[in-house]
């Protein structure tokens, strides 16, 4: 079975009474499947799901500015009809990846920074960076199964003599407290000082800063011909929006060995939607359909809080959980559909509630690892209506 | 915590009468802690009144002994997150099971010496376990994985 509970798609777990094989998280998902479900209502009442179903109809129906969210928790086959269905609309579209990783998504899916799969990460790669992400907690089987310690390929003697990690943060997390024997740990403040200190020491030049660690991971790099940059929200935050300096960062190391880079994003299919809008739009997210473009300005909290939109269907995420409250208590002056599984803050306050199947235990399909590995769902349960036919049937109404 | 020797010692009667078999009461404690002998194996302690305060504090003191497994491995299950670091890191898993836990999966082994379980780390199997038995070695690679202390030894 394929666990949904975050970007590593785990595929080796078993369901037979008990949850085998999932971290903490992954069998929450499993173990509590019929919890906290959502049911279909209207304006907080519970109706029949066709009402429902009807209802939302005349919501898209009616709305002049649309806004489509969410999609990062369901399938490729509904992210699809839902990219369909904005079309249609002439709506604007979004998903959480415009503030997580979708920057770095879209260099990858245009060719700018060198990526890999994690597969060939587990069968190859000798330096091992976590910057910025504390996977242990985010991405809880990250290192066992893909990086750090499986034996695979190239890389059979284990993590002490055949893989070389190195955690960058702010702040000793978790995950920075495993780098031990044949590792290190960077704690940085400004993360362009790292990087600027690895450059002057390609150049030939000493660093002031971050001499020592610097010449060391120069060094280790250059006994392998594959290594790895995972890279979370503190590389993001870090770089302060100046990707150049990252690109010509990557571009320089691999000039002397291999460096990839695979983003540490949590969402179960965030990388499906970017990869989908962008061979439609050529932009990974935050994108209009009536202007034909991408940008800050439509990306969903700021179309919210400059009330650029009527309404908005939203699919498997709770903004009102997520987004700050002055901007997600604007969500109560326009229309709001959710499509989601499960109860939510988000359905309290939505117009119309569509509950749906969970993807990946009651309904199949596909999901796109973060690495761009597509993975075909096994559910063990069956449940309808979908994402998919919920999307298809509001589609058909338009 | 881990518990010593010293700690126990210091609550026995320290008389050396060998009752318990020991020739020592610091012998005595040492097995204690290994879990070759019993406290109940010092008969003076439970017998003589004089000794019912120190009794009781190693009682508590020895509380743990009880939950941990056979080599002295106790999992905090509140602490662990199921990251799997410690079963994929275990050499005995590597050297057993090479296309299961030693490669970053589930283990494909019927009795590996843990896996996760509703999301936590279970023991399944402690006598594989290199610290087990009479060749045992003082391996600690799981604990030195887990970053969350979810995994330590009894004796440290
Ligand atoms: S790491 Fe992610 S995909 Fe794997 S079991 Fe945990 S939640 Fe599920
Ligand atoms: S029986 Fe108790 S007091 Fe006597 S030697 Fe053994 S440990 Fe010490
Ligand atoms: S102590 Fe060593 S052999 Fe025993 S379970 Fe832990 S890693 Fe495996
Ligand atoms: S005991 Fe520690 S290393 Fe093992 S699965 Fe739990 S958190 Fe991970």
């Amino acid at each position: 079975m394929i666990c949904t509970g975050c970007s590593c798609l785990c595929d080796d777990i078993v369901v037979d009474g008990g949850v085998r094989n999932a971290c903490r998280r992954g069998a929450g998902i499993f173990r509590f499947v019929n919890e906290g479900r959502a049911k279909p209502m209207i304006n907080g009442e519970v109706v029949d799901f066709e009402k429902a179903m009807d209802a939302a109809g005349d919501i898209i129906g009616n709305s002049e500015k649309l806004a489509v969210y969410g999609l990062d928790t369901t399938t490729v086959e509904a992210q699809q009809k839902a990219i369909e269905l904005a079309k249609t609309k002439e709506a604007y579209i979004d998903d959480n990846s415009s503030f997580c990783l979708g920057d770095f998504v879209e260099l990858i899916l245009k060719e700018e920074l060198p990526t890999t799969t994690l597969d060939e990460v587990r069968n190859n790669a000798y330096v091992v960076f976590y910057w910025g992400t504390d996977v242990y907690h985010s991405l809880s089987r990250h290192m066992s199964r893909f990086t750090y310690y499986p034996r695979g390929g190239k890389r059979q003697r284990g993590y002490e003599e055949d893989r070389f990690l190195v955690v960058v943060d702010v702040r000793r997390s978790h995950t920075a407290k495993l780098a031990k024997k044949n590792a290190r740990f960077i704690e940085v403040g400004d993360d362009l000082e790292l990087i600027d200190a690895i450059l002057k020491v390609l150049d030939g030049k000493a660093p002031e800063k971050f001499a020592k660690d610097a010449v060391r991971i120069v060094k280790e790099m250059q006994k392998a011909d594959f290594n790895v940059i995972i890279g979370g929200l503190g590389l993001k935050y870090g770089l302060k929006g100046d990707y150049q300096q990252f690109l010509e960062f990557v571009r320089r190391v691999n000039e002397v060995t291999n460096l990839y880079f695979i983003p540490a994003g949590c969402h179960p299919n965030m990388r499906g939607f970017n990869q989908l809008l962008f061979e439609k739009t050529g932009h990974v997210n935050r994108y209009s359909f009536r202007d034909e473009e991408a940008g800050e300005k439509f990306a969903f909290p700021k179309l919210l809080e400059d009330g650029e939109i009527d309404a908005a269907l939203i699919v498997g995420t709770d903004p009102v959980n997520s987004l700050p409250f002055d901007i997600a208590k604007k969500l109560k002056d326009i229309k709001t559909i959710l499509i989601d599984p499960r109860q939510s803050l988000t359905a309290e306050i939505a117009d119309v509630v569509l509950p749906s199947a969970i993807s990946g235990l009651e309904t199949g399909g596909t999901m796109i690892r973060i690495d761009g590995v597509k993975v075909e769902l096994a559910p063990f349960l069956e449940k309808k209506p979908d994402d998919v036919s919920i999307i298809s049937s509001l589609l058909e109404a338009v | 915590m881990p518990i010593t020797p010293m700690e126990v010692y210091k609550l026995l009667p320290k008389t050396n009468c060998r009752k318990c078999g020991e020739p020592t009461c610091m012998s005595f404690a040492f097995k204690v802690i290994n879990r070759e002998k019993n406290i109940e194996e010092c008969t003076p302690l439970f017998e003589d009144d004089r000794y019912s305060r120190q009794r009781d504090e190693l009682l508590k003191l020895l509380e743990p002994l009880k939950e941990a497994t056979e080599t002295g491995l106790i999992v905090t299950e509140d602490l662990c997150v199921g990251c799997a670091n410690c079963i994929v890191v275990c050499p005995v898993h590597a050297a057993e099971d090479p296309y299961g836990s030693a490669a970053g999966s589930g283990p494909k082994i019927e009795d590996p010496i843990f896996r996760l379980e509703d999301g936590v780390l279970k023991v399944i199997n402690m006598t594989k376990c290199r610290r087990y038995g009479k060749n045992r070695i003082l391996c600690v690679a799981c604990r030195e994985n887990c970053p969350s202390d979810a995994i330590r030894f009894l004796e440290g």
